[in-house]
């Protein structure tokens, strides 16, 4: 085959064209544009927010698509094409440095969105999402806006919930320690609340909860557990002073549950997807022991000893 | 050699002008890549600078390397070597000159436009229209500057590296309008899923019809004279060529395997990113059969031995990139620095170690001086063997890391104090790139302006 200068202009932009024509245009022009069943448009603050988000180079670290065998953030919602109809450009990132966002809004109340943007290790003690307190308050509060929106309708019901539960845990807080102390402990299943930790406090187990403590929980209820971690000057309700509880008749089981849980409309989050049961149990004990100064673990009724107990 | 080759010899202000770009270019991409690196290990340490954290440097870092660092030195070794294929003078130097001035001010406004938060967010399409035009008007330029030197040919026959030159520049003309979605000013994108596939036909485009036919017309030059040896096969070029025009254009989806776009589409990317072998080895049989023998000669010269290394991370990078397409190995791969340690091997291992290669081949031939410094020329190709062999283990590791915990059910945030140790080390290793650009920046300055070597 002879290359000449023709050949070969011919030749590439004709494959050049065809293929754009199969691969980009077809698709283009038959794709079902179809909305899902959670989509709905955007407010004007919502499309603002958006628009920082990209400015900043959010998507270089944030996906925005969930797939079949996902398990952490938003895995509850497989994305569809209907989710995008409106995005552009759409924003499904390559990358997952921090988490996938699609279903963000409501995961959270808008006070540990706006600690989070100051300063993510406030919120996040091993978080390497870098600061955008530079952002200003405005500009936090428009992103804010839209990353409460990720997920459309799913997100407009999870939101709902977190502002009912921001209004009472409000009334509880504003009501004094005594007040909040109790409202704290009704939230939680009657059968949990009976429960002792049916597990011993051993050294090793106390270090282990030390170590989780600081790598989750340091950033707001401080390093001597009394509420004044770096985050509580922007979050309301406050975190919880441990030492509050001591005398109240906390069990185990309601430091359990409220850490698998977290307090929906409280900043607390829940650490049911982050700490396995063991985990979840020990730095529950470590607080116990060491903040609030009282544990009831391995109290009866605690069932049968489990094999690996001393 | 006649009067002309002579002049072709002495003065090639083009090729010289692309030179310096590139070199200046990698310095302070690589300069983009530390920070970004360091915002991974410590994001606290720069704080709340607008114009150079994470969101900002690495979008930064990317089009620095892409657009002003392989680019550029790929079209300084094409400018040099295309008209003396030709047996020609270059159409225009004027022109040449200043299309190398005007890619500078385009890259620059980039780089501004982005660390001032003007970017479209689409990545590698991030740069602002009015770039975007610029960029437009560089690549133009550089067809219209090569196409009127063929035109004006004294040779009749095309040699390989021509056909894989000019597609390069002409394609990626037409593909760089169409995936920054020229006609639509405000947002340079489609709208939902269709803009994800035309984004990454672009992206996608841009490695494989911008820098790999670039690589690989400078491989194709520089290899055979280095080493003495006339190329394999004449057939061997016509297959890997066309093969590169249709496989490589048809595999973009495989960037959105796990996305909802319509299943067909995602069948061809699959099948024929597995299909990029024949492009890939045919090259690589070719090249690799031309210097068989001859490893001594590859060992002795300087661009030789960074472009044969480049045909080694091809290989690589290939062979990893097919089995990354299959959706079972993607499943682990996707979302996570396997796929930077990827990018990293191609555009930098293959593409880039090419250029490198490329720029100290023609650096003595438009300066008709020795290199200044064959020494630091070495010392560069140890400090990029190292770290980018460095990169591609360490991210590799970060990436599988990444890929099993979270396919176990490990949460991301729980990774994270698992990873921060290879951030360490790819930032350490990163140190080993930046110095070895910086010492190329000195090395090709000295060769260019103040070389006091004794002339050829
Ligand atoms: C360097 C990469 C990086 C960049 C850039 C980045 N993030 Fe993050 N982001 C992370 C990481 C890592 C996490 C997980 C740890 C944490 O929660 O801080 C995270 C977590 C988050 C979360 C909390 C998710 C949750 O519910 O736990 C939100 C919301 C968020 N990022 C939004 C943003 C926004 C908005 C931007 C842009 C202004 C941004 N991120 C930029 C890395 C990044
Ligand atoms: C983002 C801030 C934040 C983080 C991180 C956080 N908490 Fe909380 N925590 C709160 C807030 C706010 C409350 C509720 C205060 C209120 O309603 O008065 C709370 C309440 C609690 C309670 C309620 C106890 C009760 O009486 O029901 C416990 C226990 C608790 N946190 C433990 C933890 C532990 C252990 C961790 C780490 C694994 C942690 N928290 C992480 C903010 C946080
Ligand atoms: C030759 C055969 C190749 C194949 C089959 C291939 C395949 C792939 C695949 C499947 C991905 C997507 C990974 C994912 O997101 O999960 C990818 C990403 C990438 N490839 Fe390749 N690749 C090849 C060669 C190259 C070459 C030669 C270069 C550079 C010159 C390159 C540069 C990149 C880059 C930069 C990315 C990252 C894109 C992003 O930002 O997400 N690839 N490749
Ligand atoms: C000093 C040396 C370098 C350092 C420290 C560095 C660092 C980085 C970092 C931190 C990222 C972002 C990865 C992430 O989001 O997790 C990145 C991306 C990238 N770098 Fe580099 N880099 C260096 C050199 C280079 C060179 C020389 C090239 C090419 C010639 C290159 C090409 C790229 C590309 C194409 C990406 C995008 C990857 C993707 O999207 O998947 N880098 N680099």
């Amino acid at each position: 085959m002879r290359m000449t200068p023709a050949v070969i202009l011919v030749g590439i932009l004709s494959l050049l064209a065809a293929i754009t024509l199969t691969v980009v245009y077809w698709p283009y022009s038959t794709i079902d544009r179809t909305p899902s069943d959670i989509f709905r448009q955007r407010t004007v603050v919502e499309a603002a927010g958006r628009k920082i988000y990209l400015e900043n180079g959010c998507v270089y670290c944030h996906s925005q698509s969930i797939r079949a065998f996902d398990w952490g953030h938003g895995a509850d919602r497989i994305a569809q094409a209907g989710d995008y109809i409106a995005d552009e450009p759409i924003a499904l990132g390559s990358q997952r440095t921090g988490v996938d966002l699609s279903q963000e809004g409501g995961e959270h109340p808008d006070d540990w969105h706006i600690a989070h943007f100051i300063n993510p290790r406030y919120t996040r003690p091993s978080s390497i999402m870098p600061p955008f307190e530079w952002l200003g308050m405005a500009r936090i509060d428009t992103l804010t806006q839209y990353i409460q929106s990720l997920g459309f309708k799913n997100a407009d019901i999870r939101m709902e919930r977190q502002r009912y539960w921001k209004n009472e845990s409000i009334k509880a807080y504003e009501a004094g320690p005594d007040a909040n102390a109790k409202w704290l402990a009704e939230i939680v299943p009657e059968g949990w609340r009976n429960l002792p930790n049916p597990y011993p406090t051993t050294k090793a187990s106390l270090q282990r909860g030390h170590v989780i403590y600081q790598k989750f929980c340091i950033g707001c209820h401080g390093p001597i557990g009394d509420g004044m971690g770096p985050a509580q000057p922007w979050i309301y309700p406050p975190p919880l002073n441990f030492t509050l509880l001591k005398g109240r008749e906390i069990s185990g089981g309601i430091i359990y549950y409220q850490l698998m849980n977290g307090i929906t409309g409280t900043a607390m989050p829940y650490f049911k997807r982050d700490l396995e049961s063991q985990k979840i149990w020990e730095v529950g004990d470590y607080i116990a022991v060491y903040f609030i100064n009282q544990s009831d673990a391995n109290q009866d009724p605690r069932g049968i000893d489990a094999a690996w107990e001393p | 050699m006649d009067r002309m080759e002579e002049s072709l010899q002495n003065n090639n202000p083009t090729a010289k002008a692309f030179t310096l770009t590139s070199a200046a270019w990698f310095a302070l991409a690589t300069s983009f890549g530390m920070i970004a690196a360091g915002y991974l290990i410590a994001p606290d340490f720069m704080a709340n600078i607008e114009f150079i954290h994470f969101g900002r440097a690495r979008p930064m870092h990317v089009n620095a390397v892409l657009f002003g660092f392989v680019t550029p030195g790929l079209l300084a070794a094409a400018f040099y070597f295309i008209p003396r294929l030709l047996r020609t003078e270059l159409y225009s130097h004027k022109l040449g000159v200043f299309n190398a001035i005007f890619w500078n001010i385009t890259v620059l406004s980039g780089m501004i436009g982005i660390s001032f938060g003007y970017t479209q967010g689409r990545e590698y399409a991030e740069l602002p229209w009015p770039v975007d035009i610029m960029v437009v008007i560089s690549f133009t330029l550089v067809v219209i500057n090569l196409l009127l030197t063929v035109r004006n040919r004294v040779e009749p026959i095309l040699y390989v590296s021509i056909w894989y030159g000019m597609a390069a520049v002409i394609l990626t003309a037409c593909t760089y309008c169409i995936g920054n979605v020229i006609w639509k000013p405000d947002t340079g994108a489609l709208v939902g899923i269709p803009d994800a596939i035309l984004l990454w036909f672009y992206g996608h485009n841009i490695f494989g019809l911008l820098l790999t036919p670039l690589a690989l017309a400078a491989a194709y030059y520089v290899l055979p004279i280095e080493t003495r040896s006339p190329l394999y096969s004449h057939t061997l070029s016509l297959i890997g060529f066309w093969s590169l025009i249709v496989v490589y254009t048809h595999i973009g989806t495989h960037h959105l395997l796990q996305v909802p776009v319509p299943t067909w589409l995602k069948t061809i990317s699959i099948v024929d990113s597995i299909a990029m072998v024949i492009p890939v080895m045919v090259v690589l049989i070719n090249l690799w059969l031309t210097v068989k023998g001859k490893l001594g000669a590859i060992h002795a010269s300087i661009p030789a031995k960074f472009i044969f290394t480049g045909t080694i991370f091809y290989f690589f990078v290939n062979i990893q990139g097919s089995m990354m397409a299959l959706p079972v190995v993607q499943r682990i791969t996707h979302f996570n620095n396997w796929v930077v340690g990827h990018a990293h091997i191609g555009v930098f291992g293959f593409a880039g170690v090419t250029a490198l290669g490329a720029l100290y081949f023609i650096l003595p031939r438009i300066t008709n001086k020795p290199l200044y410094s064959k020494f630091l020329a070495d010392l560069q190709y140890w400090l990029v063997l190292i770290g980018i062999t460095g990169f591609a283990i360490v991210l590799t590791i970060v990436g599988l890391i990444q890929g099993n915990a979270w396919y176990n059910g490990e949460t991301l945030y729980r990774t994270l104090p698992e990873i921060q140790p290879y951030y360490v080390l790819r930032a350490s290793l990163g140190a080993f790139i930046m110095i070895g650009a910086y010492l190329g920046l000195y090395n090709i300055i000295r060769t260019l302006y103040f070389n006091r070597g004794a002339s050829t």
